[in-house]
């Protein structure tokens, strides 16, 4: 794909975007649509609606599904390996264990909830990047072990926190599964900064993670320093991951399957496959959150739906780059 | 002098893996770095390129000591390609504008880097590749990519690892060809290689290296030898020498040797591949009368037979003659193969027919014999005398048959001996 070309993708994924953003603002549960946003707008409830809740948990939704993209983009090129996704370093169960005992002993306020998960995920990481070290290296296949055995450990450990306080189980069960209904502007204060920072910086890495895709090897013979690289590349998607889980629960499949997808389309640079990566995931997450809160009464987990449309959409991927290479 | 490397000590884990390592690269040199797997050549070029730090030593390049540099200065001075193959299905151009990261702030590519990308994929013959994915090249292809990739670093010193192998033949030969014009053009090499063959044909200089250590340096022809290939490859070749050019093939293999005399009445290469056939199936084997570095005499002294010999253009002399008879009375058989006569080895003639009374001799006739006869008619007189006295089932026109039916006739006389 010509750069021209991919110019032109990316800006369509920002008008992508854009719609996304209407559509977030203007649906909803309550019935009130884009006619009483513009007929209706001195109505408080209205404005309360729109202001207070609809635009902070499209904002979150939209910085959550670019942060889990930009990061899954990453790891995958880090690590050479597709089936890299955000969650690889333990991150989301370890968020999950954070938040399943600030529920659980009783002192689940939002602040509370988000700061467990936060920190325990950025811990889990901590954990987990320091076993998968190897004397100075980071050698990529001790990292996903670990990562796989500490996340399996802590999902053990969350199962045991819901089976000895059935009482509360809904409400840590809910919240492992994902979702955005409980956003408002401290969430959004919460999620934005990290992640903004983290992709920044994650573009302005994407030459280098390009070199990676050719071999660690490869990278160093020219001139990257390519365990200090890895080592930041680990630290930004751990922190960006960890902002993104504490605020919307454990939400699957987004980091992994965004990138693929925009791979077929616009390759495998990442100078271009990195902005597209994190705009198109930050349409889509918004699409999937209206999915989840207008398709029935209640509301639906985002987790689940991205699982069920991703998961599908994953294995489709998985047959047709068979045919192709 | 572009670099050098100063008592040059590494280890990796418990093992030491270069020891005392001493040797310098001049200006448009290629330096080939010889030696089986794990001796160390990898790792020395890795050590070159500042990746792995040594216990001891120093190396200096353009005068500076590299492990004051950053790999990207390093990068800028040398142009390293590992020998881990590389897979992605970035765009050839992609792949060679990484050649220009050391010199690329965060993104900004100049229209001077994606100039020099273009020339560099034009020096491989790659034009017109930009836009095809590397993951479906040609193994041949890829390579010549990644050494346009190499080449787009701009550096004086290439450090190339491997880079033939797991090639077909032909792209070996263009790879090499490729390189060796780069440092004709720019700057110096040093390449770690397996193939002797290769080295020798495209290096300057070899390095021979066992265990970490440099056991022999210098040019291909002082380096590659019988005894150092045995030495650090333990593998026994034959080495030639083709005006200059080293070429090693794998040492003939000998059989079981027998007690089995056989002579050869050859002469001008008649009677190099019977000699070669013979000592291969373990015949003690002689040949006579022959001047000195007469092709069968070549042979036949390679594979230590005994040679009953002249000076050379010298004619054969009593006491050579007298030799040679001696010699067909302690043999076994006698072969007579399809040589030139002249009045210079008339007596080979002589010999035959003595052999041929003696019932000993085998005749081999590609040719007919006035064809290569330039002694007249007494030559002539004495060739028909000893086929009067040959037998027709002891006359061949190629050395398979012969061979076997010297065998045959072997295994026969053991027969009848033993019964």
């Amino acid at each position: 794909m010509k750069n021209i070309h991919s110019t032109q993708f990316i800006l369509l994924l920002l008008f992508a975007d854009f719609i996304a953003l209407l559509f977030g603002i203007g649906f909803g549960s309550s019935g009130i649509g884009f006619k009483q946003l513009f007929t209706d707008s001195a109505n408080p409830l209205v404005s309360a609606i729109i202001l207070n809740y609809r635009l902070p948990r499209t904002l979150i939704a939209m910085f959550v599904g670019a942060g889990l993209a930009a990061a899954g983009c990453s790891l995958q090129a880090l690590f050479r390996n597709p089936l890299a996704d955000p969650y690889i370093l333990g991150v989301s169960s370890g968020a999950s264990v954070g938040a399943a005992i600030v529920i659980l002993i009783g002192i689940a306020s939002t602040i509370n909830i988000v700061t467990a998960a936060f920190l325990m995920a950025l811990l889990t990481s901590i954990v987990v990047y320091k076993i998968g070290t190897v004397g100075e290296r980071v050698p990529v296949y001790t990292l996903l072990l670990a990562g796989v055995a500490m996340a399996a450990f802590l999902s053990g450990v969350t199962s045991l926190l819901i089976y000895i306080s059935a009482k509360d189980m809904h409400q840590v069960v809910f919240w492992i599964m994902g979702g955005f209904w409980t956003a408002n502007w401290f969430k959004l204060q919460v999620v934005s900064i990290p992640i903004i920072l983290s992709s920044i910086y994650l573009i302005f890495s994407s030459w280098n993670l390009n070199a990676i895709l050719m071999g660690e090897e490869h990278a160093l013979s020219v001139g990257i320093d390519v365990e200090r690289f890895k080592k930041k590349i680990i630290i930004v998607s751990a922190l960006l991951t960890s902002a993104a889980v504490s605020v919307s629960g454990v939400i699957g499949f987004v980091g992994l399957i965004t990138p693929h997808a925009m791979r077929m389309i616009v390759g495998e640079d990442n100078r271009t496959l990195l902005p597209s990566s994190l705009l198109a995931g930050a349409a889509f997450m918004p699409f999937v959150d209206l999915i989840a809160r207008t398709l029935t009464d209640g509301e639906i987990p985002v987790g689940i739906i991205t699982a069920l449309l991703g998961a599908p959409f994953f294995l489709y991927l998985l047959r047709r780059s068979r045919d192709v290479t | 002098m572009l670099l050098e490397v100063r008592g040059l000590k590494l280890v990796l884990g418990s093992s030491e893996v270069l020891r005392n390592l001493n040797f310098k690269l001049e200006r448009g040199e290629t330096v080939g770095l010889l030696g089986p797997n794990g001796s160390g050549k990898s790792t020395l070029l890795r050590a070159i390129f500042g990746v792995l730090k040594p216990v001891e030593g120093v190396i200096y390049v353009d005068g500076k000591n590299i492990s004051e540099l950053n790999i990207r200065e390093i990068a800028r001075k040398m142009g390293y390609l590992p020998q881990e193959s590389a897979e992605s299905r970035l765009t050839v151009r992609d792949v060679v504008l990484l050649g220009r990261t050391p010199y690329i702030d965060s993104l900004k590519i100049k229209p001077v880097d994606i100039k020099i990308a273009e020339e560099a994929l034009e020096a491989v013959g790659l034009s017109g590749f930009e836009d095809r994915k590397f993951s479906e090249l040609s193994g041949g292809e890829k390579q010549k990519v990644l050494l346009a990739r190499v080449f787009a670093q701009k550096s004086e010193i290439l450090l190339l690892d491997e880079p033939t192998s797991h090639l077909d033949i032909s792209s070996q030969i263009e790879i090499m060809s490729l390189i060796k014009k780069r440092i004709k053009d720019y700057g110096s090499a040093i390449i770690a290689i397996h193939d002797i063959n290769l080295a020798s044909a495209y290096c300057d200089k070899l390095l021979l290296i066992k265990r970490g250590r440099i056991v022999k340096a210098g040019v291909p022809e002082a380096v590659i030898t019988r005894e150092s290939i045995r030495d650090v490859f333990g593998a026994d070749v034959e080495v030639k020498n083709f005006g200059g050019r080293i070429h090693i093939v794998p040492a003939a293999r000998r059989s079981a040797i027998s007690n089995i005399r056989v002579h050869i009445i050859c002469g001008g290469g008649s009677g190099n591949n019977v000699i070669r056939n013979l000592w291969e199936k373990g015949f003690m084997i002689s040949a006579g009368v022959l001047n000195v570095l007469d092709s069968d005499w070549v042979t036949v002294t390679e594979l230590k037979g005994d040679v009953i010999d002249e000076p050379p253009f010298s004619k054969i002399s009593e006491k050579s003659h007298s030799e040679n008879l001696e010699m067909i009375k302690k043999s076994d058989f006698v072969i007579l193969t399809n040589l030139s006569v002249g009045e210079g080895n008339l007596k080979n003639l002589e010999a035959a027919l003595a052999a041929a009374e003696s019932e000993k001799l085998f005749i081999l006739e590609k040719d007919d014999f006035d064809s290569r006869n330039f002694a007249g008619e007494r030559a002539k007189r004495l060739y028909e005398k000893i086929l009067n006295l040959t037998q027709e089932n002891r006359r061949f026109n190629n050395e398979t048959e012969l061979i076997r039916a010297i065998e045959v006739l072997l295994s026969d006389k053991r027969f009848t001996d033993a019964s």
